[in-house]
């Protein structure tokens, strides 16, 4: 999938990886692609959850073994 | 979103760290208020610990929590603060439980319950760290 920039949030547990997302999405522009790789289990539910919350939308997620990759386009 | 945070074990110190980190990194407006053994968990010098015998694997798990991201006490109450969630102190159990204004951390308020009652009523999520 297209994306603009990458979050690497592999080994990192809740919350780390929403705190993490929020910080980052506030430095990219509107209709930017943000890729997001984390493999805490958690994260699965947290990110779309995170992002109904905010009005981001969650574009796409693929799973490799345990890594989750989401792709998040920026409100 | 509101907590009241009433015991000041490590458990029940980092629980309102972790859910109001995350809401505030959503977007949501956070008030943490900190009650009996609560007020001691925003002083300087808190560092809590896990209750009763599993006060000696206190370090283990700091470390381990560590090593998934979470920060040391003190360094994620600031982490917090920066992210705009706001503390409050009760004023009331601040004197039966031997904490003075001084001992609180920069940025916490003193609150009395029916000041936290209007912001619990205004707020769509309450939860009760007991």
């Amino acid at each position: 999938m297209q994306k603009d920039a990458t979050l690497d949030t592999k080994g990192l547990m809740c919350p780390m990886p929403i705190v993490q997302l929020a910080k980052k999405v506030k430095d990219l522009k509107s209709g930017q692609v943000l890729e997001l790789l984390a493999d805490d289990v958690g994260a699965k539910e947290d990110v779309p959850a995170w992002c109904s919350r905010t009005g981001n939308q969650l574009v796409g997620t693929e799973t490799e073994g345990t890594l989750l990759k989401f792709y998040i386009k920026v409100k | 979103m509101c907590m009241v945070v009433s015991e000041g074990t490590f458990d029940k110190a980092y629980m309102p760290l972790i859910m109001g980190q995350t809401a505030a990194a959503s977007g949501t407006e956070v008030h943490v208020f900190y009650t009996f053994f609560g007020t001691k968990l925003v002083t300087k010098k808190a560092n809590p610990k896990l209750p009763g015998m599993y006060r000696l694997f206190t370090g283990m798990f700091r470390n381990r929590m560590q090593k998934v991201g979470i920060a040391g006490y003190q360094e994620f109450l600031k982490q917090c603060q920066e992210l705009g969630v706001n503390f409050y102190a009760c004023s009331t159990t601040m004197s039966l439980m031997g904490v003075k204004n001084e001992d609180l951390l920069p940025g916490v308020k003193l609150l009395g319950a029916a000041a936290f009652l209007k912001l619990a009523s205004e707020s769509q999520t309450t939860l009760f760290i007991g």
